[in-house]
């Protein structure tokens, strides 16, 4: 089969100063025509820079993309991929319709610019200047124009970010749309709602690294453990981490004096077991937020700061890819 | 080239009177004053009087202020994210600045025409050619300072800057013997500067390849290599800046 999208090794090293901090770090990926992707992940994950070498804005320090089989340049000039970039980018003192109309001049045949503006929901806003326009009104602006392209892959670098409520529900809506013409989707998020109310799979990024990648549900179920603590006497704390972070339901067990925190998939089995032959008091029992979770999963519910997101990322893979 | 965009990088200058006002309007208002209306305007140089040595001069302004303000512009809005959604089309990065380059020499032609227009209704005189070709070199040699408006745009990123290149070129006018002759040491200075070169060969046609002594009003001659080097030196020194500067901004995204 011809793949859509085919990343092999992808490695970007920005060098800053004497620090050198990879911030793509040996992602392989491959989304096949008509997927519709999430790449999930906090900021500084990589997703923005992985975005940019697939379209061929940044080059890679190693490893290849190949999207259609050609490089990223040559596909986009080809006009076979676009993409809505989170900044910048428009010129403030032109029209909507302008705008539209000048890069719609760029294609050879491109679609009309009143029904991609219609689509993009911006009906009755061609005469207005793009200075005038609201952060989410300029941000279907950026997506009616790659729709000019009439693209067969489309890229979202976090579309939504800045938008009201109401303007994601209408962005959202467009795209939608947009999915049952058959394009190969991939955006960024750092929202697991919109992964989840999107994308049937999902990618998830961390510290420049691919820490899982499956269904979007099953990356969820994952993520929506919860977080049973309890009590044990101290001179058996140690044996009772030792049992439970040996079960492969339980992510984490931590202890600390007589204090047990346990972050599981299966909190039932484990109350049970801790209630019976552990002997564990005062139990209690908390559904992990998504965010929370998720936060967890990308290795960075530890840490304090960025600095220690990508060593905590680089630990996580092995733990999480058995579930993907 | 890209015809719409082309077009539509008219309407936008258009829109902005301020870019207008300073490459034609004032330089016009500049050659009525110090050109059209003084005794001295119908003194003769050569086979035409002073009045036209003014009026080529003032163009010369006008042409450079416009593109200096179109290259700036450029750089900015290419580093301010229209480069990026530029790069996400097939429009490839010759196919922008031949639209930018044609636009540079539209609107530069505004000043020329203008001033020349006014110059011949208020009594600039000099045989048809020297017109003609005047007005050519004038044009064509104005591309040179939308790299100067680049390289402002670029290493300072702000449009304050570009503003200020704008400005600069007042300076430059006057040490390149555009706005006033200059004699003695200081037209031995005003040879090495980078509008000197590009006035002196826009106004060759008129004078003949000489410079005109303020004092006595006597043609000094000067051979066209002088010119000729002042142009190519300060255009290598430009387009040599422009390229770093570009490259630079590249490997930083």
């Amino acid at each position: 089969m011809d793949g859509c999208i085919r990343v092999r090794g992808l490695t970007k090293v920005y060098e800053r100063g004497a620090g050198v901090a990879p911030a793509v770090d040996g992602i392989d990926l491959d989304v096949a025509p008509g997927e519709i992707v999430a790449l999930l992940g906090p900021n500084g994950a990589g997703k923005t820079t992985t975005i940019d070498m697939i379209l061929g804005f940044v080059a890679p320090t190693s490893g290849q993309v190949t999207v259609f089989g050609l490089t990223p340049r040559a596909t986009v000039a080809a006009g076979r991929v676009s993409a809505v970039l989170q900044t910048g980018g428009l010129l403030r003192d032109l029209t909507v319709g302008e705008t539209a109309e000048l890069i719609a001049s760029t294609y050879p045949s491109p679609p009309p610019t009143g029904a991609v503006l219609a689509q993009a929901g911006l009906d009755g806003l061609s005469g207005r200047k793009v200075r005038a326009c609201s952060g989410g009104e300029q941000q279907r602006l950026r997506f009616a124009l790659a729709l000019l392209a009439d693209p067969d892959l489309l890229l979202l670098d976090e579309p939504t970010a800045g938008m009201d409520v109401e303007g994601r529900r209408i962005f959202w809506a467009a795209m939608a749309a947009e999915a049952t013409r058959g394009r190969t989707i991939v955006f960024a998020t750092h929202y697991l709602q919109e992964a989840e109310d999107f994308a049937p799979r999902t990618v998830l990024l961390a510290g420049g690294r691919i820490v899982a990648d499956g269904p979007t549900d099953e990356v969820r179920r994952h993520a929506a453990g919860r977080t049973v603590r309890a009590r044990v006497t101290p001179d058996r704390i140690g044996a009772v981490v030792d049992r439970l972070a040996a079960r492969p339901d339980v992510h984490t067990a931590t202890a600390d004096a007589d204090r047990l925190v346990i972050e599981t998939a299966n909190s039932d089995a484990v109350a049970a077991l801790l209630l019976s032959e552990l002997g564990g008091r005062d139990l209690e029992i908390e559904a992990a937020s998504l965010e929370t979770a998720f936060l967890r999963l990308t290795g960075t519910g530890t840490g304090t700061g960025a600095g220690t997101s990508a060593d905590a990322g680089r630990t996580e893979p092995d733990q999480i890819r058995g579930l993907s | 080239m890209n015809l719409t965009y082309y077009r539509l990088e008219l309407r936008r200058i258009r829109r902005d009177p301020v870019t207008l006002f300073f490459a034609a309007g004032l330089p016009a208002f500049f050659y009525v004053i110090f050109g059209a209306s003084p005794d001295y305007g119908d003194d003769p140089v050569r086979d035409g009087n002073v009045a036209m040595w003014v009026m080529i001069a003032m163009a010369a302004y006008g042409a450079v202020t416009a593109t200096t303000s179109i290259g700036g512009s450029a750089a900015l809005e290419r580093m301010q994210g229209w480069g990026r959604q530029l790069g996400l089309t097939p429009l490839p990065d010759h196919g922008f600045v031949r639209v930018k380059a044609a636009t540079a020499l539209t609107i530069a032609a505004i000043p020329i025409g203008l001033i020349y227009a006014i110059g011949a209704a208020s009594g600039a005189r000099a045989p048809w050619p020297v017109w003609v070709v005047s007005a050519a070199v004038l044009l064509v040699g104005a591309t040179t300072f939308a790299l100067y408006g680049i390289i402002v745009g670029m290493a300072f990123r702000s449009e304050a800057a570009v503003g200020a290149a704008g400005g600069s070129l007042v300076i430059l006018s006057f040490l390149g013997n555009i706005f006033i002759p200059l004699g003695g040491w200081q037209l031995t200075v005003a040879r090495f500067t980078p509008l000197y070169g590009y006035v002196a060969l826009a106004r060759r046609a008129l004078t003949g390849g000489a410079t005109l002594e303020p004092n006595s009003n006597r043609l000094i001659p000067e051979p066209l290599w002088q010119p000729l080097l002042n142009v190519t030196v300060w255009t290598v020194v430009f387009a040599t800046l422009a390229v770093v500067l570009v490259r630079r901004g590249r490997s930083r995204q």
